[in-house]
């Protein structure tokens, strides 16, 4: 499923910040424009002979497989946490 | 055909184990041994997940610790996607792997071979232990 919501939380001395990143947000703003843009990208796949389909498919993979990443960065005083979900 | 039976099969069909094992798991339950329900418990699970954990000591910031989690979802669609890369730009990258010392055909790398290459992942672990940091990679 693709990923629609990223949690950021970093932790400093002087503050706390954590909220939620609505990314499904950002896949209805950019919707519109895979949507235009499909034509150029269907004709670039033709030029350098890659199957549009399953290069569709291996994008849509990669979005879908966004779900569930996790990074946290640790260091003295400062922590800094992403997740994907 | 038993309900036990018909696990093995589907688990095999799934690819969650190899015919080896299934072979294996087969022939004890047809042996009537009891350890035959524990040994298909105890089947190897798919990872879900590429673990990457740093600890290191840097001598100016001070301890620094990245925990990375990566679904393994996401390493099978960068392979696919690595699978497109045009015939000119893989030419590049097997020359600029060669010029690294990493002789490697990245034509090699097929759809047919790419949900192998994620299984032996499963069964990847790397520990990197040095006097200021510690390196561990493996599959959850």
């Amino acid at each position: 499923m693709i990923p629609l919501f990223a949690t950021v939380r970093v932790e400093t001395p002087r503050a706390r910040i954590g909220f939620w990143a609505p990314l499904f947000l950002l896949w209805l703003l950019l919707a519109p424009a895979a949507v235009v843009l499909s034509p150029l990208l269907i004709v670039m796949c033709l030029a350098w002979r890659v199957d549009p389909a399953r290069a569709a498919g291996a994008l849509a993979g990669v979005l879908c497989g966004l779900s569930g990443v996790r990074v946290e960065v640790e260091s003295p005083g400062t922590r800094v946490q992403v997740r994907i979900v | 055909m038993n309900e036990e039976r018909r696990r093995v099969l589907q688990m095999l069909a799934d690819g969650k184990i190899t015919a080896e094992e299934a072979e294996r798991l087969l022939s004890a339950m047809e042996g009537g041994l009891a350890e035959a329900p524990a040994a298909l418990a105890a089947a190897p699970k798919k990872a879900r997940y590429l673990r990457v954990l740093v600890d290191a000591d840097d001598p100016h910031q001070g301890p620094v610790k990245v925990n990375v989690r990566v679904p393994m979802q996401l390493l099978r669609a960068g392979m696919r996607l690595g699978a497109l890369i045009p015939g000119p730009a893989r030419e590049q990258v097997n020359a600029a792997m060669r010029e690294n010392g990493v002789p490697f055909d990245i034509n090699q790398i097929k759809p047919e071979n790419l949900e192998e290459i994620v299984d032996q992942l499963n069964e990847l672990t790397v520990d990197v232990d040095q006097e200021r940091a510690k390196v561990r990679v493996f599959c959850e």
